[in-house]
């Protein structure tokens, strides 16, 4: 029966005691378990307090998901059917070879992870606050879509900052079509979401999504200066992890719940989860970008240290062998620096501290997600959380 | 390249009579001296600076000194590298520089002499809506000014760098402020002058004939946002009488000034088949025909822009902007 298996499921994931909170802007009448806020832990006191502190490996609340649970993406496959070709359409009002550069990015070949975790909240909590108004759900469309719009352009300048050779198996933009019109097109493309933004007509979504594309420009920035003292560097990397990669995920997910009609505590949950799944999501593809790489032949040294950017596994690793510290200040500019590095995380702990903060973080998530009405959205979105850490393996 | 149309069009043109309405005759020849269209269009702008309260704040130091990004350093980066976007970034970074006329100015000058009252004062919105239009305009160049590098060159790589990232902060931060009007007409209007002046970039040469590019392309690179911002800013102020006044007018002045730049720039320089001007036109068409062509197209644009401020109440700013429009002749 589908109650009971989400009782259990329930049980499973959340060792914590539930109590109805009749606050998050839906009375439940029916259920006959409570739901209890969990106990804060520094990953979430206030909305934006960026996580300081390096956690310690707590117990990991990592649970199988049930099986036959529908996924994410199976479950919002039909809303976010066409897409991409909706983008292009948007793009096409214009000279034909700034339609195809703007337009190059969006052939549906990356793996739409945003507008997925979107469309899915925008599911789950239209589910919980018994949301059914068609337009509601075409506004939230459009969110996804702004939102990988935003996305994409900020994809292609920073294909041109890092001076990429290609994305996706394909040459990227600056090289089709040299730096210039690339960064272009990367405004047109803004400008076009802006408009579109625009026409939703809702103030508040408006105001968080612009706060999106100040963020990632800062992450940028942040991403260029090194902090001197080694005590600040993983403050500066958490700060920088969200703006470049969590804060957008994070409003387009608070944007949907605002336009379902949500309040302030609901606002919070939504948001509070797209963080976690965020900055998770970036973790693990800061440890990816070790583990792959060994696994490779002919492929020496991680990607982020040959860039200069000390992630993750590294600033873990500086805590055990400190002589890592002025190899990040020089940003591993020297002959022999990023193999250097790459040999010393390897032999510290650093690879196993990333993993328990990304399980860190997708708890959280789960728990944030877990004061929702269970729906098989709500489920999709632990499903996706657990789907992250597996990626880890 | 023209084709036989276009040259047609061209000659029919010339020959067509223009009856300015203000009887401003348009200048022929090379007669024009540089300095004494300096010394008037200088009083004319400093004029209307003090008609809206010398506004010092139309310059980057607001932006510059944000400090999470620290632009002024990453900006002198860029002039360290020897970037081309060099001097205009100095300029930029010159507090002093701001002599001339600006898009700011023009969106305050516009918010004023909108104002039907005597004693009404440009409102706090409207003068941020100026700044950020300037803000918007000048991140454009930024971004205008980064080149291609078919072949690896570590330093001007490192200047587009800067160059990018500066643009897009400007930018980003624009966009916020413009959030904070809460009004979804003034952001679809600066959304679209955005799109506009980013599409130029690509604008297919051969679609268009001579003169018929020039416009094209001058209103998309800098008519639409003069006409929107003009727009933006009396809805701020609630004028929606002159509406559609100061969408026009933003428009024709946008043409009038950017033909003075052009034949002023076309005037002086040694290397005229060089010119983008010239560049318009089939080769060998004689320099004085380019020139008296360009006249044309200035002094009816100052015509229609100077039409279209006699709907505006006659207030001081609309007087200051006469003078400015009237200015750009010389």
């Amino acid at each position: 029966m589908v109650i009971n298996v989400k009782l259990t499921n329930l049980l499973a994931y959340s060792s914590l005691v539930v109590r109805r909170v009749s606050h998050l802007g839906k009375h439940h009448g029916d259920f006959p378990y409570q739901l209890l806020l969990s106990k804060p832990t520094p990953l979430f006191h206030h909305k934006k307090q960026i996580q300081t502190v390096v956690p310690s490996t707590s117990t990991k609340n990592v649970t199988v998901p049930v099986e036959n649970t529908p996924t994410a993406d199976s479950l919002v496959r039909l809303d976010l059917e066409g897409l991409y070709e909706d983008i292009r359409e948007g793009l096409s009002e214009t000279q034909p070879e700034l339609k195809l550069i703007a337009q190059y990015y969006f052939n549906g070949e990356g793996k739409a992870i945003r507008p997925v975790i979107t469309m899915c909240m925008a599911r789950a909590i239209n589910f919980h606050l018994d949301q059914n108004t068609p337009y509601v759900l075409q506004k939230q469309k459009k969110i996804a879509q702004i939102a990988e719009m935003i996305h994409t352009a900020s994809l292609v300048h920073d294909d041109v900052i890092d001076v990429a050779d290609s994305r996706r198996s394909r040459p990227s933009v600056n090289i089709v079509w040299g730096q210039r019109k690339s960064i272009i097109a990367g405004d047109f493309i803004l400008a076009m979401a802006s408009k579109m933004l625009a026409r939703l007509q809702n103030k508040q979504v408006i105001i968080l999504l612009s706060q999106v594309l100040a963020d990632l420009v800062q992450g940028e920035f942040m991403q260029l200066g090194a902090r001197e003292n080694k005590d600040e560097r993983f403050a500066h990397y958490s700060e920088k992890t969200f703006k470049k990669t969590a804060s957008l995920i994070a409003y387009s997910c608070q944007a949907v719940s605002v336009l379902s009609g949500a309040d302030s505590t609901l606002q919070a949950v939504a948001f509070q989860y797209g963080r976690q799944i965020g900055m998770a999501f970036q973790l693990v593809d800061d440890l990816l970008d070790f583990i792959a790489t060994s696994a490779q032949l002919g492929k020496p040294v991680a990607a982020d240290l040959r860039l200069g950017l000390a992630t993750a596994p590294v600033l873990f690793a500086a805590q055990k062998f400190s002589e890592l510290n002025p190899l990040i200040l020089r940003r591993f500019q020297e002959p022999g620096d990023a193999e250097t590095a790459f040999r010393l995380v390897l032999r510290s702990d650093g690879l196993q501290r990333t993993k328990d903060l990304a399980h860190q973080y997708c708890n959280d998530a789960v728990t944030q997600i877990a004061q929702l009405t269970p729906s098989p959205y709500q489920q999709a979105l632990v499903t996706l959380a657990h789907q992250l850490l597996h990626r880890m393996k | 390249m023209a084709s036989r149309n276009c040259l047609m069009r061209l000659k029919t043109f010339q020959l067509s009579s223009f009856n300015p309405p203000n009887g401003i005759a348009f200048s022929r020849g090379f007669g024009a001296s540089p300095p004494v269209f300096q010394i008037k269009w200088l009083q004319a702008v400093s004029h209307a600076e003090k008609v809206v309260g010398n506004p010092t704040f139309l310059d980057l130091e607001s932006v510059t000194s944000h400090e999470i990004s620290n632009m002024a350093v990453y900006l002198k980066n860029l002039i360290k590298t020897g970037h081309p976007l060099t001097s205009t970034v100095k300029e930029l970074l010159n507090p002093k520089a701001k002599k001339d006329l600006t898009r700011g100015l023009l969106v305050l000058l516009v918010s004023k002499a909108g104002k039907h009252k005597a004693n009404e004062d440009i409102l706090p919105n409207q003068r941020k809506l100026a700044e950020i239009t300037e803000q918007i305009h000048t991140a454009h160049i930024i971004h205008s000014g980064i080149i291609n590098l078919p072949t690896p060159n570590e330093n001007l790589e490192k200047g587009n760098k800067m160059a990018i990232l500066c643009g897009d902060f400007i930018q980003s931060r624009s966009s916020i402020r413009l959030a904070e009007f809460k009004n979804i007409k003034i952001i679809e209007l600066f959304g679209q002058a955005i799109a506009d002046f980013s599409a130029v970039e690509f604008i297919d040469e051969d679609t268009y004939c001579a003169l018929d590019l020039w416009t094209q392309k001058t209103k998309m690179r800098y008519g639409t946002l003069l006409s929107n911002a003009c727009q933006s800013t009396l809805i701020l102020g609630g004028d929606m009488d002159l509406l559609e006044s100061a969408k026009n007018f933003g428009l024709e002045i946008a043409f009038a000034w950017q033909a003075n730049i052009d034949l002023q720039s076309y005037k002086s320089t040694t290397k005229k088949e060089e010119h983008i001007l010239t560049k318009l036109f089939p080769p060998g068409t004689p320099f004085e025909e380019i020139l008296l062509i360009f006249e044309a197209v200035r002094d009816k644009h100052i015509n229609a822009s100077l039409e279209i401020l006699a709907k505006f109440p006659q207030n001081d700013a609309c007087l200051a902007l006469c003078d400015i429009a009237k200015a750009l002749n010389y």
